[in-house]
């Protein structure tokens, strides 16, 4: 009886065996709709969803945020009514727009609208467009993504100009711009005018630290991108309350970032142009505290080539003439710098160049009693700055 | 053959003993340890507090070691009585079982918890079941099983575990650990607190030395068993201050795993470490949990002289109630906090009376 019983226990779970292979609550892949990008702006309810409201369909909200996923790859047939402008390619992409006053509340809305639920996973970029984030600290926007275990913090942010959810659009066959817009901060060896990428991780950390911070902003026009200047976050209130343009994050990366590419532009006295390309630099800000005066130095050096000379007829690249350059490349560096110390201390009044990193780590006693009030604090403290240009070689012409 | 007796065979060497207490550290503390350390400190210090607590518990093993090796051949349960009388050894060996099954119980708790992230939608229930029964399938072979176990385990845990956190290196920034010492000593201090649950592990000496081979060498293990944690949750806090920052981690719910899910590595083979990185922990919870559940069962099996096979079957659902008693994470963690102040106390303070008591009451052998 013993054995038979025991025979039978076997089968059972020989049985069960087979038929539980697999995974619990597995989703096939084909099922899902993976999302790369994201868009956030002020409520614009698109025609889909007055539409439908004529009918009746709607629920209780405050239309406070329209939310622009971009999903990848799309239905095929019938996913190209909000796709790209390319009518006869098939798009890669499909962008679904839906308002409401809660994210999560938004996502869920979608699993109403479409056969395959969304999965974030693989979120690549989120853009959130200054309008929106001027009426609405990051915080409250950011909340739900900081918390959903789905999305990766490693995931990009981005400020738009404009309307966050044009930046999602292209009109390049093939082209995904999420993808696009995530590669684009790859290119810093190329440009010092884009800043190192802020992931999401970098995001929450700069917030809960109170202070300011910048965003990379991202302009649009005809369905085409363009990284260009940056935008600034007030750390007291999170809020989106100005932009540095190019020029000034020109002059921020020479002391807030390694700079590691890019192209300084000057015109020398006789007007034509010359241009030098920045291979390396060192910056340093340096905190000098003085009782209860705070004051910074900022020291520049770089070393790179002469990349570009418009002189007619050609001056010989002697060491002589090289000297000449060099300050008149320190001037423009010296220029950009001033600009951009302007802007953050009376325009604006914030500090994202890093000073407060700065103080914090030379003086912790002194950055514990400003802390509270930097930004203002900030705005009114001396600050110096010297730059050397080093120019080592000329490329492979020399006159 | 087993229960009372400590049979011949069923041994471990020194390396086995110091794997022991290496597995048994390693826990679920690693997940939330840097937060809860930032959290009460509030400076990038806390490495320095890691190195202090560390020292600390070596002393503590120290004691244990001492006092255990003046019984060779028997555990804590079997010679307590002979310290204290039987009413005072009854006491507090039921506060040791008692310990050892609510951690045990909390390793399996986390686990359901971090299902979250691995295996979103499968009931806590499923996967703590098939855990909780492999583990028991493993104890019913005692203790040599568990060790040989645990020797294939760790060299796999620390190799991953080393590539996956040094491959954060990319958004480590140094800035993020400076200045040091820069709000004094005291943070510090206050860091030690909170480090202690996760460097609990060292107890399960009070049990391992009576079947080690050559008990002469259980300070080695120790010293081994405790200096290998020790190490690994040095590069875990560094790594994670330096890639999240002390204000970007002190809101994340499981610290660690946000440090792999903060980064992604094109070119090799996997993209994104978190799931490795929570396959392999799991493999350290198991060993965690299977460690206490067995010092658990043997401690009752001990302490009635009865057979030892009963008590591992009768503490599974034990273990798996307590594991279900806190309503939502935030008790969890808490009920971590206690475990770990509770351990302070049992483990720190009570070996050392016994150790007094037994050179005063010249109880047991002088080791040699």
């Amino acid at each position: 009886m013993k054995r038979y019983l025991l025979f039978v226990l076997r089968i059972a779970v020989a049985v069960s065996l087979v038929l539980n292979t697999g995974c619990w609550s597995s989703n096939e892949i084909e099922d899902l709709s993976v999302y790369v990008g994201l868009a956030l702006d002020v409520a614009q309810e698109s025609k889909f969803e007055q539409g439908i409201e004529k009918q009746g369909a709607s629920y209780p909200k405050h239309n406070m945020l329209t939310a622009t996923v971009q999903i990848v790859p799309p239905v095929t047939g019938k996913g190209q009514k909000q796709g790209g402008t390319s009518s006869e390619q098939a798009t890669t992409y499909i962008n679904e727009k839906l308002t409401g006053d809660s994210l999560i509340q938004i996502f869920r809305q979608f699993a109403l609208r479409r056969d395959r639920p969304l999965i974030g996973h693989h979120l690549k970029v989120i853009v959130v467009s200054s309008e929106l984030a001027k009426r609405y600290s990051l915080e409250q926007i950011f909340d739900f993504v900081l918390r959903d275990n789905d999305i990766r913090p490693s995931c990009l942010v981005l400020v738009s100009h404009r309307n966050a959810f044009e930046s999602l659009s292209t009109s390049e066959p093939g082209e995904i711009p999420a993808i696009y817009l995530a590669g684009l901060v790859k290119n810093r060896y190329r440009s010092n005018k884009i800043i190192p990428p802020v992931s999401l991780i970098k995001l929450d950390s700069r917030m809960q630290s109170g202070s300011s911070f910048l965003l990379q902003n991202v302009i649009t026009s005809e369905n085409e991108h363009k990284f260009s200047g940056a935008g600034i976050f007030k750390g007291s209130t999170k809020k989106w309350i100005g932009e540095l343009n190019e020029f000034d994050l020109e002059g921020l990366s020479w002391f807030s970032f390694d700079v590691i590419g890019g192209a300084v532009k000057t015109y020398a006295h006789e007007g034509y142009t010359i241009t030098y390309e920045p291979k390396r630099s060192n910056s340093k800000i340096i905190p000098k505290v003085q009782g209860d005066d705070i004051s910074f130095h900022i020291k520049v050096s770089s070393e790179g080539s002469l990349m570009e000379d418009w002189s007619f007829p050609e001056i010989p690249s002697s060491e002589e003439y090289m000297r000449e350059l060099e300050k008149l490349f320190e001037k423009q560096v010296n220029k950009q710098i001033q600009q951009v110390l302007y802007k953050m201390q009376h325009v604006y009044r914030v500090d994202v160049g890093g000073f407060n990193e700065q103080l914090r780590i030379k003086y912790p006693k002194v950055w514990n009693r400003v802390k509270e009030d930097w930004d203002e604090t900030f705005s009114s403290i001396p600050i110096t700055y010297e730059v050397d240009m080093n120019i080592t070689d000329f490329g492979s012409s020399n006159d | 053959m087993s229960g009372t007796s400590n049979s011949q065979k069923d041994q471990i060497t020194t390396s086995q003993t110091a794997v022991m207490v290496i597995n048994y550290m390693l826990g679920a503390g690693i997940l939330t340890l840097p937060r809860t350390m930032v959290e009460a400190a509030k400076t990038p210090d806390v490495w320095i507090s890691i190195l202090i607590s560390g020292t600390i518990i070596l002393a503590s093993g120290w004691i244990i070691v001492k006092l255990c090796s003046r019984f060779q051949g028997q555990t804590l349960f079997q010679f307590l009585p002979e310290i204290t009388g039987r009413a005072i050894a009854m006491l507090i060996s039921i506060l040791v079982i008692s310990y050892f099954l609510a951690i045990s119980a909390f390793e399996i708790r986390i686990m359901a918890e971090t299902g979250f992230y691995l295996l979103e939608g499968t009931p806590s229930w499923a996967i703590v079941m098939t855990f909780m029964w492999i583990g028991l399938y493993l104890i019913l072979g005692g203790v040599s099983c568990l060790s040989r176990l645990y020797e294939i385990i760790l060299p796999i845990t620390l190799v991953f575990f080393l590539i996956a956190i040094l491959l954060s290196s990319r958004i480590f920034d140094i800035d993020h650990l400076r200045p040091v010492l820069g709000s004094g000593i005291t943070p510090v201090l206050k860091g030690i607190k909170p480090s202690l649950l996760s460097f609990t592990g060292y107890e399960i000496m009070l049990v391992a030395l009576a079947y080690m081979k050559n008990q002469g060498k259980a300070n080695k293990a120790m010293i081994a068993g405790v200096t290998v944690p020790v190490v690994i949750y040095l590069i875990t806090v560094i790594m994670v201050i330096g890639g999240l920052s002390i204000n970007g981690l002190e809101k994340r719910t499981w610290p660690t795993l946000d440090l792999m899910r903060s980064f992604e590595v094109q070119g090799l083979i996997f993209e994104r470490f978190e799931s490795l990185l929570l396959v392999i922990w799991i493999m350290q919870i198991f060993s965690t949990f299977t460690v206490t559940h067995y010092a658990a069962s043997l401690g009752w099996s001990q302490m009635f002289n009865r057979n030892f096979r009963p008590f591992v079957f009768a503490m599974l659902p034990v273990i798996y109630l307590i594991a279900m008693v806190p309503k939502d994470i935030n008790q969890v963690f808490n009920l971590g906090d206690m475990f770990g102040n509770v351990s302070v106390y049992l483990f720190g303070g009570v070996p050392l009376i016994l150790l007094f008591v037994s050179i005063l009451r010249k109880k047991g052998a002088k080791p040699e």
